[in-house]
């Protein structure tokens, strides 16, 4: 049944591409890749705050799912289930490397903003950038993931290990200080 | 005045968009992943609930074999009897904590309330049917206490290779709710060992039943808890 969704890909849905991909066909990575790794790499660069880590998180979550393929069970909704494994490889680089997600200048303290830091914002979509930034972690995970992921609350929870109560909090706590951020650039301008 | 509910002022945010990898990497890692690629299809879900169910039979099978002889046929035939219904409930776990797909097998502090309970029903259920009663002093001593330290050695081995056996056949399967999975995966195991050697046992005093029998359920949940948080993960 898989075999012939390489030249229907297009119309296929993630699961039945990766599917397609357990059984072998190299073309249904391509389209699952093309699909899924722009939002998987906008979650990590969020998550990690860090282009180069990043990069290495979305190799290494490739890595994974590859190696991990057969244990995948037929109907299992494929984001929350790629999320889970990039947020769980992120926790565990980030507690080998005992870091802060912060990087530090030469002489070990945080650096100082960066120029467009301290300047206004351009324009909205770089001041909810960086209202986003701003945000405590666990807001902005929970914001990402729903927001601009696409998850539905109850998948975002099942990546975040949390329960939906939770979720539908750290959303709405964060929403009311991207509000703040966000009439702060409007009073500004 | 009630009417639709005011528009979300954060609903019409330039959101950001996703962000496409380099392409470099793209390339790399499409390489890395498809090169002689071939089908590695894995057991599916009804295939490794039907192994996990045999795993626990067959043990089952085993112990109640070396074991006939060792009670009375109405003492033997009530604790198959138990042991059916407990089957019924090793099935209904695996089924709604395991064979269902990850993203799809419920709220996680319902299956949270399965892993608690269930423990602790068994421990009460060995407990109370169990057909003879000594004081708690009579069975701290002697004799009584050093056939409960082996039997229920015996019993723990039994629910490792079980809740070993179910935490393998379900390995890398969920990277949602690992601990939680774990969890059942050991309260099946620790249940299957707990009814084997329930069936194998000559003793049926009840604080023998709680502690030799009952109590590893509760320490195989914890431990599947803590392996499954490992093994469960692709």
């Amino acid at each position: 049944m898989n075999s012939d969704l390489g030249t229907r890909s297009a119309d296929a849905s993630v699961e039945e591409l990766m599917d397609a991909y357990v059984d072998g066909s190299a073309r249904a990575f391509d389209e699952l890749y093309r699909r899924v790794a722009p939002n998987l790499f906008a979650y990590l660069l969020r998550l990690t705050r860090n282009r180069e880590r990043a990069e290495d998180l979305l190799q290494i979550t490739f890595s994974k799912i590859h190696r991990a393929r057969s244990s995948y069970l037929r109907g299992a909704p494929l984001l929350p289930w790629i999320l889970a494994i990039a947020r769980r490889s992120f926790l565990d680089e980030r507690r080998s490397a005992s870091t802060r997600s912060e990087e530090l200048s030469s002489d070990g303290t945080l650096p100082e903003p960066r120029a467009s830091e301290a300047e206004l914002p351009a324009d909205l979509s770089d001041a909810l950038e960086r209202a986003l930034d701003n945000l405590p972690e666990a807001y902005r995970e929970a914001i990402q993931l729903t927001k601009i992921a696409g998850l539905s609350i109850a998948e975002a929870a099942g990546v975040l290990g949390a329960t939906e109560t939770a979720v539908k909090l750290r959303v709405h706590r964060g929403y009311a200080q991207l509000r703040k951020h966000l009439e702060t650039f409007h009073r500004h301008t | 005045m009630t009417g639709a509910p005011p528009p979300d002022p954060l609903a019409e945010l330039p959101w950001p968009k996703p962000v496409a990898p380099p392409a470099e990497l793209s390339a790399s890692i499409r390489k890395s992943c498809t090169e002689d690629i071939q089908s590695r299809r894995g057991l599916t879900a009804s295939q490794r609930l039907l192994a996990s169910m045999a795993l626990s039979l067959g043990v089952f099978a085993v112990l109640a074999w070396l074991a006939r002889g060792h009670s009375t046929d109405a003492t033997f035939r009530a604790a198959l009897f138990g042991a059916a219904g407990w089957g019924i409930v090793q099935a209904a776990v695996l089924w709604a904590g395991l064979w269902k797909p990850p993203g799809k097998r419920g709220a996680p502090h319902l299956r949270l309330v399965l892993a608690v309970v269930l423990p602790i029903a068994f421990l009460f259920y060995v407990g109370f049917v169990a057909p003879e009663w000594v004081s708690f002093g009579e069975f701290a001593q002697g004799d009584r206490a050093s056939h409960a330290v082996a039997c229920g050695f015996v019993g723990l081995l039994f629910s490792a290779v079980l809740s070993g056996g179910v935490l393998l056949l379900w390995r890398g399967t969920d990277p949602l709710t690992p601990g939680l999975t774990g969890a059942l995966a050991g309260l099946v195991g620790g249940l299957g060992g707990g009814l084997a050697i329930g069936v194998a046992c000559p003793s049926h005093e009840a604080w023998h039943a709680c502690f030799s029998h009952g109590l590893g359920v509760l320490a195989f949940v914890g431990l599947g808890w803590a392996v499954g948080r490992r093994l469960l993960t692709p």
